[in-house]
Order: C-alpha cells, then structure tokens, then sequence
C-alpha cells in the first residue's frame, strides 16, 4: 500500500493527514468501526430515554451518539479511500507491468537466439565448412589422391582463424549483453566500466555506500549503457556526465549530456522502452531535453524491486 | 550439377558457394530469401536446390515452404533443406510433400554436417537424383518420438541402426559399409523390418524411406 500511498500525496487534506500520521491507517477501520457501534449503542439508550418521557436525558445520550456517528462515519469515508479505492487501480498496475515484464523477457530471449543464430552459430557453421574443405585437400594431398595446393589449404585455415575469432568476439559482446560480469563487483564498478567505454568523455559521479538488490542494479545499468549511448548517438554531444547516487530506499542514476537537447519519450522509442522496464520495479524515469540542451535523464529506482 | 543456393547470412552462403565449387558443381545462383530462391529456381531449373529454414522477412520457415512449393512445381529439381535446428515437423511436412510427387527428392539436415565435404556432396547428390537425405538427428528424434508408441519394441538394437540408416537414405551397401556387415546380412536385417511393420518389401531406397517414416509418424 505504500506506493499507492506515494503516488496520491496532493488528495489529501490537512486533517486527513493528521490522522493518517495519529493512527497507523490499517487501524482506522478498527476505529471508525468501534465510535460507530459506541454511537449506535449510546443512540439507542437516547431512544430508550425518550421513550420512558425523560426528554431532558435524552439530549444527553443522543448529542455524543450524533458526534460518535458523524465521526466514525468520517473516518470510514477515509479509510475506504485509503485503503480500497486504490486497489483496483493498484491491481490494474501490476497487471499491465506484470503483462510487460512476460513480454519483455520473452522478447529478450528471442533476440538472443537471434543474434546467437545469425551470428556466432553462421560464423561457426562457416568456419567448419572452411576447415572441413582443408581437411579434404589436406587429406588428398597425404594419400596422393588430391593435387598438391597448400596456399589454397592456407588460405582456406586463416579464413577459419579469422572466423573463429570474429564468432569469439561476438559471443562475448552477446554474453555482456545478456549479464555484464562487472556488475558482480557492484555497480559502481560496471558503471565505470561503462564510462570506461563510452564513445564519448564521461565524468563519473558515484555515491553507492550500499548496494541495492541485484535486480535493481541490473536494471540501473542497462539504463545507464543506454541512456550513454543515445547521448553518444543522437544528441550530438562532446561529453556526458553519469550519476549514480544511493540513499535508504532509492537509486537514482542519471545522465546528462551537452548535446542539441530536444529529445522525447516516443511511443517504441528507446526511452519508452526504459521508462517502462523502469515502471516495471515502481521506478521512474524522467526526462529534461529543452531545445539547445542539455538532456538529462533521471531514472530513479527503489532499492528492493 | 548445377546448384542454386537460398541462405541469409553472407558469411555460410559464401562457405557453401566455396565447397560446392572445389567438389565440381556449378553453383548457378545463391540468394538470400525465398522469393529469389523461387525465382532463381524458376530460371536456371537447377538440379539441386540448398534450402535454409529460417529467411527473410519472417525467420521462420520460409525456406521449408519454398522447398514444398519447388518440390510441387519443379518435381525435377532436388531440394536439400538445411537449418541450424531440427525441427521433426518440418521434416514431416517436407516428406509429405516428397511422397505426393513422382520422385522424392528431399533431403533435410543439420548445417553442421555440411562441415564433411564428401558426405554433405554425396547427399546432396543422393537428393538431385530423387532420393533421400535425412540428418541422422532427424532419424533419432523420429525414433524415439515412435518409442513412446511402443512401436518399435519388437525391434532387435541391430535392426533399429539398419532403420535409422535406411531412414538417413542409405543405400543397402552402404549400410552394410557402415555397419561392417555383409550385404546379405543387411537384406536380412532390412527383410525382417518390413516384415515386422507388414510392409511389403520394396528395392527402392525412396519408398522404403518414406514407408518407414510413414509408419513412424503415424
């Protein structure tokens, strides 16, 4: 219920506030619940009395009887909107982030069997095809069945060499691409890692005392390498600046670059994407890009997903 | 012969241009999505076609519809689908397409074995002559997909490695080379089969194939 509770701050009146802060507010209902009942009951003496005749007693019981009623009726008014309206809209919330996330690994996964498909496996297969015409030759021209070409066996085994290491190279941007392994040292060191890399200059701020959960922290990179590499891309920047800054119970990452600024969040954009894989773990993402720049991205992100 | 190759990636098209060339055989065109292997095969009437499953624009079984519609509209030409994946469904959809023409002609198999130039060329022969070719992943999977039927129980081990061989499209000497047996011990071995599917026997290599894949599949 906190998030709820976050996300609707400006609805709240000063006396409700008062009394979210006086009782805890899953005890609210307890206690509207028990000034209703008390009011109904002391209602009922005042009935009584008046109907013995003893009108000027009454006043007595049915006055408090009025303010008991009024007041749990108040609180129950409160503790509805607190504690029920929210939740269908709270439930449609973790739906549709639940539908993104299903979607979003399912899709994940089919583009790494693509780019495995396509890329290291042709590599491999082409490699083998290299090396297995060499050995035919090589075969030929050990029994005397073949004719004699060793610059042909040469250049074919240099082609597979050349193969095998392009298929190295691109399983291993793959395998970052799937788990950066610096991150295991943290994400102060990945995020270095990543400055480190960058096409463009990157000034590095890092304030991590603790370490956010590893999913948080997974999430808090891919932001950081693709917000690096928009800067470096389509802003037209010379130099970026990287912040990772962790307090009790948030992350925020943000990025900001010198470029022509005027970006957006455009529907199947590269930021609507993050925006939503942020969403998905109740983070946000938000963007400043006025026209002329400087863009700045902030992500910020809980802790514990 | 004269070949038309169909595959995406630049890199395993060159490779298979290379070794196709170095065995003698012309390469007469090699493309990259269906639509041009249709229309390659349309204009050169090759006698082999080298099929990849997976193409442009969908990436997924382009290459095994284009195979069934030459097999359906160029009964001459053999196609030889290759992919990095088998898929056992594929494989009966290619077979099916096989049985309703003249010849069968089909062969599928993993791209792997292209990696042992003679043999990936003698199937790809075997194929442009009318006959089979199945990767012996192909044969396993089949095989063991039968198993669950409980239809191969009465099955000696020896005679199910002469129908996995039969199955790949191999000739009876050859399955005698393989298996270092004489060829009467093979026709012995191959008679027994038909007789415990009651199949009647037969001497060409298609018919018993797709006979016995048949009966697998079924």
């Amino acid at each position: 219920m906190r998030a709820s509770d976050d996300n609707v701050p400006s609805q709240r009146s000063v006396l409700e506030r008062i009394l979210i802060r006086s009782w805890e507010y899953r005890h609210l209902r307890f206690w509207a619940g028990y000034r209703i009942v008390v009011g109904i009951i002391v209602a009922f003496c005042g009935v009584a009395t008046l109907w013995v005749g003893a009108y000027r007693w009454a006043a007595l019981f049915l006055v408090p009887a009025a303010l008991l009623l009024a007041f749990g009726y108040w609180e129950m008014t409160i503790a509805y909107r607190l504690l029920y309206a929210p939740l269908p809209q709270r439930v449609r919330e973790l739906e549709q982030s639940r539908s993104r996330v299903v979607d979003d690994s399912a899709a994940g996964l089919r583009r790494i069997e693509r780019d495995l498909h396509d890329g290291a496996q042709a590599q491999l297969v082409a490699v083998a095809m290299k090396l297995g015409l060499a050995a035919k030759k090589l075969g030929g021209m050990v029994d005397g069945t073949g004719q004699t070409d060793l610059d042909r066996v040469l250049e074919l085994v240099a082609a597979a060499h050349r193969g095998t290491k392009e298929a190295i190279t691109e399983l291993r941007d793959l395998a970052r691409g799937i788990h950066p392994p610096a991150l295991d040292q943290g994400l102060g060191a990945a995020l270095a890692t990543l400055a480190a890399r960058s096409d463009l200059p990157v000034e590095l701020v890092i304030d991590l005392p603790e370490r956010p959960s590893p999913a948080i922290e997974t999430i808090a990179y891919f932001c950081a390498a693709e917000l690096l590499a928009n800067a470096a891309k389509h802003g037209g920047a010379q130099h970026a600046t990287l912040e990772a800054a962790h307090v009790p119970g948030l992350l925020r990452v943000q990025v900001t670059d010198d470029g022509i600024g005027g970006a957006r969040v455009e529907t199947h954009g590269g930021l609507a994407g993050l925006a939503e894989r942020v969403r998905t773990v109740d983070g946000r993402l938000r963007l400043s890009s006025p026209p002329g720049g400087p863009t700045m991205v902030t992500v910020e992100l809980p802790s514990h997903a | 012969m004269r070949i038309v190759i169909a595959e995406d990636s630049a890199v395993v098209r060159a490779g298979l241009a290379e070794i196709l060339a170095d065995s003698g055989h012309e390469v007469v065109a090699a493309v990259g999505d269906a639509d041009g292997l249709l229309a390659a095969v349309a204009e050169h009437h090759p006698d082999a076609a080298v099929v990849d499953v997976r193409m442009p624009p969908g990436y997924t079984d382009e290459g095994v519809r284009a195979a069934i519609a030459i097999r359906r509209d160029h009964p001459k030409t053999g196609v030889l689908v290759f992919s990095q994946y088998i898929e056992t469904h594929y494989a009966a959809d290619l077979l099916g397409a096989a049985s309703g023409g003249s010849a069968a002609g089909v062969g599928y198999l993993l791209k792997d074995r292209v990696s042992d130039v003679d043999e990936f060329v003698e199937a790809l022969s075997r194929v442009a002559a009318g006959g089979t070719a199945l990767d012996p992943e192909v044969v396993t999977q089949l095989l063991a997909a039968s198993r669950r039927t409980d239809k191969l129980r009465s099955f000696t081990a020896r005679e199910r490695e002469v129908l996995a061989l039969m199955a790949e499209g191999r000739s009876n000497s050859a399955i005698a080379a393989t298996l270092v047996v004489s060829e009467r011990a093979v026709e012995k071995h191959v008679a027994n089969i038909f007789s415990k599917l009651t199949l009647a026997p037969s001497d060409a290599d298609n018919r018993r194939v797709l006979a016995v894949l048949r009966y697998l599949e079924s």
